[in-house]
């Protein structure tokens, strides 16, 4: 059961979901970030889906490619619920949210180094002097 | 005098008394886990409130890369650590979509029923929480908690005789159920769930028209519905605010095709709202699984093989998204998988942390005594916020 | 005059009254024997309980296992604690806050870690972000093992806890409980008690314990 999930260009994002929000899609659910290292597709970059709802039965999701080292517009003042999700993408995998209005680390101390969820970070990195 | 903006900049405040910041948690009983939110306080008012995550980040996600299809269960079942049985059908659903594979019907009806008295159990865990955070005001605050653990512990039995263990089942794989009902469960389970219906009611009688348990609930953390679901709030607290939608009935799962559900729905938002809601949960999932616990049908438990080897599940490449209703709300999983016996990236979607991204909406205007029972009337898990 | 194995002395102010009294000596055994009753009986617990162990800690001390029954009372505040339960994984995170509480705790206090999470991180263990065991930071008197432990099982460990107590107190030697061996630690951390640890690392971890609160992480 392949779902169609439609890649929008960046600079679309946000009049995208926008768009999406006239349209009655109001359910924020998710927003979750995938890295691809570049040894898999040639491209280092970062895969971003937003999933919203339109209850109680419609679901809609849509996707953005992001280069490392650029950035993607944040969609908080989209859907509000967008803030945390963020954070914690940026976070864990790294990704940076143009516009967010308050883009900490959330899950791991602030002078934490790396993003755990990135391919080439190594899982049983070291963090003296815990571990 | 009370600024409900959570947004304030707390330097723009004049605070008419003293203003006090105050650290609640990590440690802290009531934050229901290792919850740390700074509240700035004007007197005994809350003016904001921000809260910290991260506590309890176990790196459940950086680990099911590593980990193979199968052996990725009994690692989710520590997230949500109030009802186990949900993760592991959250996380199953997801890769049984992306494989094609569905559970055959006896197992569909297991995992429904498992997961309704899972309800049941995590719904009393909460209401017994939720009166030590009420403190005095039932009878020494502890009076409602040991009622409540004494019906807890009858459901964890019914698992004891099902899995073998008391917590953390491992019971799911992927394409069905390891373990098959035992000769006389279903006795078992009517006989429980017919002395907690009872004890339902007899919980009511000793909070429902309780004036202090009224008084401190009645209008207090008012969620409002277009707010929540901007937040992504689910479950309980979502139809507490009056949103009539639930996944189980409005995209049926499991054998909830084959049941009638009803869905308790209250329009006041408030901290009695949520707790009609979960009490007349409890009451309809008693029903849900007597209901099919009646129909079970005969044939196998599992759709695949046993699996003898870690590696045997391999998914094709493909992204896809599942979700369930838990009884804290819509508990999804994202998983890629790229064509290897292990998934190459697997979000999990937990509705606590979208419940408690509404703290820093609702305790401004509060009482600090109130933000407690916010905070336990939300019922969110710190387990699966931090993963 | 019992001692504990680091050496420290254990003394109730009793002690000295009855050490100038002449004949006081005879005394001292009883009082001491008293004391020890009292304190073995009177275990105080502070519940660090982060995750699941921390469900069935509470199922421990609710209606059917009954915690109270064994003079324990489960308190909210360290400084009215003899025994700090570990439930849970701890992670980089929270450790600071975990030794910080311990050391907030007063003299004498023991350590029971509840879960397989807490004695050696359990499948977590090679996670960036948790510690592998609290015994890294924490001197553990009893190991109570389990996926959560049952009920039964954390009393189990408290009778043990106790017993350990009434020994040291009568002078008697008590072996540590042998640190259990993590499987496939594939980041080998020295504990409390390891030959190879190093002092500097206890510098470091108080340090970091104390730097908390300067800044918001």
């Amino acid at each position: 059961m392949a779902e169609d999930v439609p890649l929008i260009p960046r600079e679309d994002v946000e009049s995208y979901a926008r768009a999406r929000l006239a349209e009655g899609y109001d359910y924020f659910v998710y927003c979750a970030a995938a890295h691809y290292p570049a040894s898999d597709t040639g491209v280092d970059r970062v895969l971003v889906e937003y999933r919203v709802r339109r209850l109680p039965k419609d679901m809609l999701a849509f996707r953005v490619e992001v280069p490392t080292g650029e950035t993607t517009p944040s969609l908080v003042g989209v859907w509000a619920g967008a803030d945390w999700q963020e954070r914690e993408q940026y976070d864990l995998v790294g990704v940076v949210f143009a516009g967010h209005p308050d883009l900490r680390r959330i899950m791991l101390p602030e002078d934490w180094e790396g993003h755990p969820l990135r391919r080439d970070y190594a899982i049983e990195t070291r963090h003296p002097p815990w571990r | 005098m009370a600024v409900i903006d959570p947004h304030i900049n707390i330097d723009d405040y004049e605070p008419e008394g003293d203003l006090v910041v105050l650290n609640l948690g990590p440690q802290h009983p009531s934050t229901h886990g290792v919850l740390r939110v700074k509240l700035w306080l004007d007197g005994e008012v809350c003016i904001k409130a921000v809260p910290y995550l991260g506590y309890l980040h176990r790196g459940v996600e950086k680990l099911c890369e590593k980990l193979t299809y199968v052996m990725v269960t009994p690692i989710i079942d520590k997230n949500d650590y109030l009802a186990p049985i949900t993760n592991e059908w959250a996380i199953n659903n997801s890769f049984e979509q992306l494989l094609g594979v569905t559970p055959p019907p006896r197992s569909q009806y297991l995992r429904t029923i498992c997961a309704e008295i899972q309800r049941v159990a995590s719904h009393l865990l909460w209401l017994g929480t939720f009166g030590l955070d009420m403190g005095g005001a039932l009878g020494g605050g502890a009076t409602l908690f040991m009622h409540t653990f004494r019906e807890r512990e009858t459901v964890l039995d019914l698992f004891e005789a099902l899995t073998g263990a008391r917590f953390h089942y491992n019971t799911l794989c992927v394409g069905g159920n390891r373990h098959d009902i035992p000769a006389g469960w279903d006795v078992l389970v009517r006989q429980t769930l017919g002395v907690i219906a009872s004890r339902i009611d007899e919980y009511e009688s000793m909070v429902h028209e309780n004036a202090i348990f009224l008084a401190r609930t009645v209008g207090v953390g008012v969620v409002d519905p277009v707010l929540a679901r901007a937040l992504g709030v689910s479950g309980p607290n979502l139809r507490a605010s009056g949103v009539d939608w639930d996944l189980r009935r409005d995209a049926p799962y499991g054998a909830y095709g084959d049941v009638q559900i009803k869905v308790p729905v209250r329009t006041e938002g408030d901290c009695f709202a949520r707790y009609l809601v979960r009490v007349e949960e409890m009451r309809e999932s008693i029903r849900i699984a007597l209901q099919l616990l009646d129909g079970v049908p005969e044939g196998p438990i599992c759709a695949l093989k046993p699996v003898k080897l870690p590696g045997a599940v391999k998914i094709k490449p493909g992204i896809g998204y599942a979700s369930i209703e838990t009884p804290r709300g819509e508990l999804g999983s994202w998983v890629i998988a790229d064509g290897t016996e292990r998934p190459y990236r697997c979000k999990i979607r937990p509705p606590s942390l979208h419940t408690v991204a509404l703290l820093p909406y609702l305790a401004p205007g509060n009482n600090l005594s109130d933000i407690v029972v916010v905070l336990g009337s939300l019922d969110p898990v710190l387990g699966e916020v931090d993963r | 005059m019992a001692m504990n194995e680091d050496k420290e002395r254990f003394e109730h102010p009793v002690y000295s009254v009855l050490e100038q009294v002449p004949g006081g000596g005879v005394g001292l055994t009883t009082v001491d024997r008293l004391l020890t009753w009292g304190v073995t009986n009177a275990l105080w617990l502070f519940p660090m309980a982060t995750s699941c162990c921390g469900i069935e800690f509470m199922a421990t001390a609710c209606s059917r296992f009954d915690l109270d029954r064994i003079g324990t009372i489960a308190r909210g505040s360290p400084r009215q604690c003899d025994v700090m339960v570990v439930a849970g994984t701890i992670t980089v995170k929270m450790a600071p806050r975990v030794k910080r509480l311990w050391d907030e705790m007063p003299e004498p206090k023991w350590v029971i870690a509840m879960g397989s999470c807490a004695i050696s991180g359990d499948f977590y263990r090679d996670i960036y972000s948790v510690v592998p065991g609290v015994d890294t930071f924490l001197p553990v008197d009893v190991y109570v093992p389990g996926c959560p432990p049952n009920p039964e099982q954390l009393l189990m460990g408290l009778h043990r806890l106790k017993e350990k107590i009434e020994r040291r107190r009568r002078g008697e030697w008590v072996e540590r409980d042998p640190a259990p061996v993590a499987a496939g630690l594939r980041v080998p951390f020295p504990r409390i008690g390891d030959p190879d640890r190093e002092p500097d690392m206890d510098a470091e971890q108080l340090a970091a314990a104390m730097a908390i609160g300067k800044h918001n992480g």
